[in-house]
């Protein structure tokens, strides 16, 4: 086999920079038992309330069992926020991601799928093991939430018993896909495999591919963040602005989701010390990072209305606008000049799909 | 050096007279020319000419990221198209004798950054998303006049990607990805669940599917993306796995008699491709297929008839790969140029970073 010495340098990566302020050692270290075992655990303590106050809010229903249910519902779309960019092993296994949250949904598959639901009281969407089996759109947290804030949610405070015995079932799943992910990244073999690579494994052989990974999820996870949550909402191209086009327009939680989502991106990167595994000349990507990441907190307190009203104020709209832009170089300094500083290949060439 | 005047000869003198000075000098004393997309070391897009050198000949300065680079050795023209979902293309003419022209995808499509000429440079064939239908057109334009869409037909298929015209001059292969993707989510991959990749042959004058090429349904996530005739006229296929978990293999060829198999590539070889082919090229004859992969950072040389992988380069962000007159050369998003396989090139870096396609236009 031919091995040009010029090339051949990357293949000497052990996964650190010389010379960089942090080991890679430290950086994955950090993340993994700093962010993303905290993370997974939040949400599983959630979902597991969620699915608590369905069960009461089913056996004794009322505008109170209610109101908590709603709560706990929004305090799962926020611990989910914070973990769904970490779009690799446990979360991709087994479909998780999917059934947490189908989404997007551009023919929206799953309202259809849950009306007619409810509409002929299909008693298999009722049973844990029957509705696993169903399509994935009528599994997570979009039919959920249509369950408890959508057209005739209201009837649930004085007892609608097939539609809370749904609603039940699904916040008994999403409890259960939580648990799958807490175990998978807490008590399974998984997150040693990100901690200790090793030559022979299939998903990591070393650091670098850990770290790619990584980075990836960070940068990827802004790059949907945009296109996925905020144009098809905001509209392309000074198109007209789609309400009802986000993600969690009913209960209200569009914009906690996509505040939380940046607020997991930028903990992940402020905890891991990823930008600080390169040498003093990049040490201006995560000062930049920072101020990004500090711009999109300020453009966030200026959004104090639900998505429609928004989308409606002028200021707000701009501020919008803006996290789109920011969006764009967040994902320029991560996916490009810190994966060129960390000598990876998230960047120019290697973005999924071409 | 017989190809640099037969080159000149092509373009005009007009071409070297639009050149600057150091420009036309370093064009004067390349061996090789290639075309590929750019970022330039200003953050700026561009379709640039290099040397193997690594000087910079030519550029065209793009409005946003390009892609794949087709050209009609006959007519000289050239199209870059923009990174896929994009909605514009340039064509360029080397001879210099006119300004770059922009194309734009008509309402209701975009490019997805490959296209091919038709043999007498005539015609212009680009793939295409009708994406409300998640539906792959080639996209047909009128080269000898202005570039006008004047057709389209279908890819049978979803997410078409690279497309070539078989050597018959008629049949166009086209890789139909299998992935939805829908500009009001940007680049989201919609269907990973149920995507359904093919090989289609076309008959481009009549848009008629001469056959519809699938691997097994269990590889049903195996995305087929990129593309290459070699000596036999068997078509070499690299794939991008989209599923979840596993490593299978991702290269294989078919035929238009309607073979399609995937070759068996060496678990180290193929697990150095982490599940990513980012770009397949021919050498020189056919005999010798390069596949590249940027996530791998690996570059894979296969003997055709054998199928058997016989060099391999580490290039870090490695994905372009072009024939020279042995072997290959390599470009990557780092701005290296590197020799593989015999090439003969000596390793150079430019303050570029190349996309992941290069094509040798002398």
């Amino acid at each position: 086999m031919q091995k040009l010495c010029l090339a051949a340098v990357c293949l000497l990566f052990a996964g650190d920079v010389s010379a960089a302020q942090l080991p890679v050692r430290q950086v994955i270290d950090r993340a993994v038992t700093e962010y993303i075992q905290p993370a997974f655990t939040e949400l599983d303590a959630t979902a597991s309330s969620l699915d608590t106050t369905l069960d009461a809010l089913c056996s004794t229903p009322s505008e109170a069992t209610l109101s908590t249910a709603r709560e706990a519902f929004k305090a799962v779309v926020v611990a989910w926020s914070r973990v769904e960019f970490l779009r690799f092993g446990p979360l991709l296994d087994d479909s998780r991601s999917d059934r947490m949250l189908f989404w997007p949904d551009r023919k929206g598959i799953a309202l259809k799928q849950v009306q007619q639901v409810l509409a002929e009281e299909d008693a298999t969407a009722t049973d844990e093991v029957t509705l696993r089996q169903k399509s994935v759109a009528l599994q997570g947290l979009g039919p959920l939430e249509y369950v408890l804030f959508g057209t005739g949610a209201e009837a649930l405070g004085n007892g609608a018993p097939f539609r809370c015995a749904f609603g039940d079932t699904i916040a008994t799943l999403v409890a259960t896909t939580a648990k799958e992910l807490v175990t998978a990244w807490t008590t399974g073999d998984y997150a040693q495999t990100l901690l200790a690579p090793t030559a022979e494994a299939t998903n990591f052989r070393n650091r670098r591919e850990v770290l790619e990974a990584l980075l990836g999820a960070l940068s990827h996870g802004i790059e949907a963040m945009r296109d996925t949550r905020l144009l098809p909402v905001v509209g392309r191209d000074g198109a007209v602005p789609k309400p009802k086009s986000a993600l969690f327009w009913r209960s209200e939680m569009t914009v906690p989701a996509l505040h939380a989502g940046f607020l997991g991106l930028k903990e992940l990167f402020d905890v891991s010390g990823i930008g600080l595994a390169v040498t003093a000349d990049g040490a201006w990507i995560a000062n930049s990072l920072d101020f990004e990441f500090g711009n999109a907190e300020r453009a966030f307190t200026a959004i104090t209305s639900p998505i429609e009203g928004a989308l409606q104020a002028p200021d707000q709209m701009r501020a919008l606008g803006y996290l789109v832009i920011l969006t764009q170089s967040l994902q320029t300094l991560l996916g490009e000049n810190l994966s060129a500083a960390l000598n990876l290949s998230v960047g120019f060439s290697s973005l999924d799909g071409d | 050096m017989w190809q640099r005047r037969a080159f000149l000869k092509a373009a005009g003198v007009g071409f070297a007279a639009s050149l600057l000075p150091g420009r036309a000098a370093a064009l004067e004393r390349a061996e090789l020319v290639f075309a590929s997309s750019i970022e330039t070391a200003a953050g700026g897009y561009a379709a640039a000419l290099v040397s193997e050198t690594g000087a910079l000949i030519a550029e065209v300065a793009l409005p946003d990221r390009g892609h794949d680079i087709t050209f009609s050795p006959l007519t000289g023209q050239a199209v870059v198209f923009a990174r896929q979902p994009g909605t514009f293309a340039v064509v360029f003419d080397p001879k210099g004798k006119s300004p770059p022209v922009t194309l734009t995808s008509i309402e209701g499509r975009h490019f997805y950054g490959h296209g091919a000429f038709s043999p007498d440079g005539r015609l212009l064939y680009v793939t295409e998303s009708d994406y409300e239908a998640a539906r792959g057109v080639i996209g047909v334009y009128d080269a000898t006049g202005g570039f006008a869409r004047i057709g389209e037909f279908d890819t049978f298929g979803t997410g078409p990607h690279e497309v070539l015209l078989m050597p018959d001059g008629r049949t166009l292969a086209i890789a139909n990805g299998g992935i939805e993707t829908h500009p009001d989510y940007g680049r989201t991959e919609l269907n990973l669940e149920t995507m359904e990749p093919s090989l289609a042959f076309v008959d481009a004058p009549t848009g008629e599917l001469v056959g519809l090429l699938k691997l097994e349904a269990a590889l049903h996530q195996l995305s087929i993306r990129h593309l290459a005739v070699d000596m036999r006229n068997r078509v070499w296929f690299g794939c991008q796995f989209r599923g979840v978990s596993g490593t299978p293999q991702l290269v294989g060829y078919a035929t238009m008699d309607g073979e399609i198999r995937l070759i068996e590539l060496p678990p180290d070889q193929l697990g150095s491709l982490r599940n990513y082919v980012g770009s397949v090229a021919a050498g020189k004859g056919g005999e010798m297929i390069a596949v590249s992969s940027p996530e791998g950072n690996t570059i894979l040389a296969i003997d055709a008839a054998t199928a058997l992988p016989i060099s391999a380069l580490a290039l870090d962000n490695g994905c372009g790969i072009a024939a020279d007159a042995v072997g290959f050369m390599a470009s990557s998003g780092d701005g290296e140029l590197v020799g593989f396989a015999q090439g003969e090139v000596t390793p150079v870096r430019m303050n570029v970073k190349f996309d992941n396609h290069l094509r040798r236009v002398i």
